[in-house]
């Protein structure tokens, strides 16, 4: 039987440790060119040399302080879990910062590999990198890899083998100043006698006790020798040891960055000069802002052929499987319900495709950092700061993931503030709405309409934080630390991965919760209501205010009726809680699309919806009650019901006002009626 | 000094911007409604957006002008990157192109009388000038970038 062992990722955030992880197990998860693509650890597997590797990615952390949530899950896995071997995965572009993690591991006692990813780029920017001896220095393998093409990997795998089998303890440790070293032998010797500390390496332990790492802190409060460790930490100023020790982890690391690293300082790297241009102060904001229109121009104008290829599709369908089915109720369900429902849904498919290919192209390349940075100014003002930037970006997506990668963000505050304004980022799944009725009214200018829209959300999202940040969570303005990865060319693997990834779950959800709600939807509008005298699913009954779901709609029909919206978007709206895409499957149902001649946006555009009904509608969707999913992850996230009943609440009451403003608005002005 | 490099550069950068920052606002104020008399001629369309990609590819290469101009060798960056950009907006009006052509197939009522003229837009064939541009200076076009020695 083959032996088995733990193989930890860690590394800082973007140095590629997902593609590491990718290049070893074989897995396609996402990989990222910004901070914080990781931020639960993942679990994969790789046999090599008759040996069984349990491979886990670690989220990225800088240090093993714990700042933020991610950095507590990493260390966490490390010190709890207790790997066979940690790879560090160090970006070779930026050795200085990556090696004071590389410290840190040391100090822990792991068994210790480093992966010197990235070497492709080093040697762009001019970098010589003396490997050996970098290895003589921290006496730690050290094997040079490219995660993006899998070089190195081989290599990487072979040490990893062969340090796990070594029962030698490796790795250098660092000596500081005498009162430090003093204090951290004091009380070495008090958590080496106590076995509630067994758990820990106790010189880690006692330097972090010194740093008054608060989480380390509190685990020492419950232990037995606490008053004795109390009485060597009473008398220090933590703050000044803490900047003390990561001064002198610094002053280690540059020396030997001297010894093994050649920089050609006056060289403008491709990166360089294209951060040069934008993060440019003046043309930064209008670059991001004209690369967003391109990517949502393509999403609607070149998906429009596919489009109307799945259109046409399902009419044919439609027209086939009703003609060949003779019972009336199952010819219904059939064609007025799971081929009009899904059928409205699936059409959009290419959309969603599309816009995933192109944040994929701007993530892997780079440029979503940059975003977040030329947008720090502007979030600056709002009280937030560009990092927070990144997780409504992600949003454009899917709002689930963006909120959990709020888990970077340090400061608690800024944190909760970023996740309840997350939802108003318009997700994918809004994305169908916006294009059947941007479809249906605007025509050639469907393009600006939906990108208008995407602004919106971001502008409504940004005041929202404004608002909550001078209110109901008021803090103080946090600084902004964040790298900029070096660029890298979009690879088309990577591209259409992504694009299948989410095509997949799209498929899915139109395979599974959205049929289940066209149908849902179908039978409430077949089934009459009690006293009306009319028959399951007859014509005089479906779809109908002599259904049930008619009934439903009239009953809420007067909460949207200022707004413009009858009882079938009032009902279209309700089914859209559970997922957005059911909006458009359930306005397929509820306005005949699948018997129909025309397609749903054709009988929206023939009279069945006023343009101005339809803007307000789409400004409605982009901010009212996010999903099911969405609402789950506020709660897990806040870990308070309060919070995420307020941004229901809010959002909803913001949707209902907007949307209000613009039929209104519209209505008195004559325009677009 | 040497500015054999930067002399091409700006003056292409002089060249691309102008002609980016026309079509841009031609496209804007078509947008605006009011008629330029260049629509037919230039192939421009009423279209505010994409006239304001067009002024902001413009604006990068001028930019990069007023840099060169004061010495500043990396200045080239704003030439180099412009010509990126516009043969990045390049293609997207080729996949808009192709997507009505495709669509004329598939749906021949919606775009009955399509042809290659009618598609025409300003970023596509300024992209073709900044396409050529990039062409003859692919060396320099690797990612190993420039040396900014002089400026030390």
């Amino acid at each position: 039987m083959a032996e088995k062992i733990i193989v930890a990722l860690a590394g800082n955030p973007n140095v590629g440790k997902t593609s590491i992880f990718n290049a070893i197990t074989g897995s396609k998860q996402h990989v990222g060119n910004w901070p914080g693509v990781t931020v639960e650890k993942k679990m994969g597997k790789r046999v090599h040399s008759d040996v069984e590797m349990e491979v886990v990615d670690l989220p990225g952390t800088y240090s093993l302080t714990a700042y933020s949530l991610d950095e507590i899950v990493a260390r966490d896995f490390i010190i709890e879990e207790k790997p066979d071997i940690v790879v560090q995965v160090v970006d070779g572009t930026n050795l200085e910062r990556n090696l004071y993690l590389t410290t840190q591991l040391m100090e822990l006692g792991v068994k210790l590999v480093i992966a010197l990813n990235m070497s492709d780029l080093v040697l762009s920017k001019g970098v010589h990198i003396d490997e050996a001896k970098m290895q003589e220095y921290l006496e730690v393998p050290v094997v040079s890899t490219i995660g993006s093409t899998g070089n190195g990997i081989h290599g990487l795998l072979d040490t990893i083998i062969e340090r796990s089998s070594d029962k030698r303890v490796y790795g250098n440790t660092f000596d500081y100043e005498e009162d430090i070293e003093v204090r951290a032998e004091e009380l070495e010797m008090i958590l080496e006698k106590d076995p509630y500390f067994a758990h820990y390496p106790s010189r880690w332990f006692s330097l972090k006790l010194l740093e008054g790492d608060e989480n380390i802190l509190r685990k020492a409060r419950g232990s037995e020798s606490y008053p004795k460790i109390k009485n060597v930490l009473d008398n220090l100023d933590p703050d000044s040891f803490e900047s003390r020790i990561a001064d002198q982890r610094y002053g280690t690391i540059q020396f030997m960055l001297r010894q093994v690293c050649d920089i050609n300082t006056s060289h403008l790297s491709g990166s360089d000069m294209v951060d040069r241009v934008v993060t440019n102060k003046y043309l930064g904001i209008p670059i991001f802002l004209s690369l967003m229109w391109a990517a949502f121009e393509v999403t609607f104008t070149f998906a429009t052929p596919f489009m109307n290829m799945i259109d046409i599709f399902f009419a044919w369908l439609g027209e086939v499987t009703v003609s060949l089915i003779s019972t009336d109720w199952l010819s219904s369900l059939i064609g007025e319900g799971i081929i009009a429902g899904v059928g409205s849904v699936l059409i959009f498919l290419p959309n969603i495709l599309l816009l995933f290919f192109m944040l994929s192209i701007m993530e892997d390349s780079g440029y979503i950092s940059r975003a977040a940075f030329i947008m720090d100014r502007v979030m600056s003002r709002i009280g937030l700061h560009g990092k927070s930037f990144i997780p409504l970006i992600m949003g454009f997506g899917c709002n689930v993931p963006a909120i959990m990668a709020t888990r970077t963000i340090e400061d608690s505050r800024d944190r909760l503030i970023t996740i309840l304004v997350t939802p108003f980022i318009s997700c994918g799944a809004r994305l169908p709405v916006y294009v059947l009725l941007a479809g249906a009214f605007f025509g050639r200018d469907a393009g600006v309409v939906i990108f208008s829209l995407y602004a919106l959300g971001i502008l409504v999202a940004l005041l929202s934080a404004k608002l909550m940040r001078g209110t109901v969570l008021r803090g103080e303005d946090a600084p902004f630390i964040m790298e900029l990865p070096e660029y890298r060319i979009p690879t088309l693997r990577s591209g259409i991965i992504h694009m299948w990834e989410r095509g997949k779950i799209y498929l899915k959800k139109a395979g599974g919760i959205i049929l289940l709600g066209v149908v849902g939807v179908w039978l409430l509008a077949s089934i009459p209501v009690p006293g009306s005298g009319g028959q399951f699913a007859s014509g005089d009954i479906y779809g109908t205010t002599s259904s049930l779901l008619g009934a439903i709609g009239m009953l809420i029909e007067p909460l949207v009726a200022p707004l413009g919206f009858d009882w079938r978007i009032a009902v279209a709206l309700l089914f859209g809680v559970v997922a957005k895409e059911i909006v458009v499957g359930s306005m397929g149902v509820l306005y005949g699309a699948g018997t129909n001649e025309e397609n749903l946006a054709g009988i929206l555009a023939a009279g069945a919806m006023s343009p101005l009904v339809g803007l307000g509608l789409m400004v409605f969707v982009l901010l009212y009650v996010p999903c099911f999913a969405c609402i789950g992850v506020i709660k897990r996230e806040t870990g308070s019901w309060k919070w995420t009943l307020f941004q229901l609440f809010y959002g909803t009451g913001l949707a209902w006002g907007l949307a209000f403003l613009v039929y209104q608005t519209g209505s008195r002005i004559g325009l677009l009626s | 000094m040497n500015y054999s490099y930067q002399k091409k550069e700006a003056l292409f950068a002089a060249l691309a911007g102008v002609l980016y920052v026309i079509s841009g606002t031609l496209h804007i104020v078509e947008g605006l409604g009011a008629d330029t008399g260049f629509a037919a001629l230039l192939f421009v369309q009423a279209d505010i957006l994409g006239g304001f990609c067009l002024a902001v590819i413009g604006m990068v290469f001028l930019y990069g002008l007023l840099e060169m101009r004061r010495g500043i060798k990396a200045g080239m960056s704003f030439a180099y990157v412009g010509i990126l950009l516009s043969i990045i907006f390049m293609a997207v009006y080729l996949l808009i192109m192709g997507g009505n052509l495709l669509d004329s197939f598939i749906v021949p009522g919606d775009y009955e009388g399509w042809n290659i003229m009618e598609s025409l837009r300003p970023g596509i064939y300024l992209g073709l000038l900044s396409l050529m541009a990039a062409f003859s200076w692919k060396g320099r076009f690797s990612s190993n970038g420039i040396s900014v020695r002089e400026e030390v």
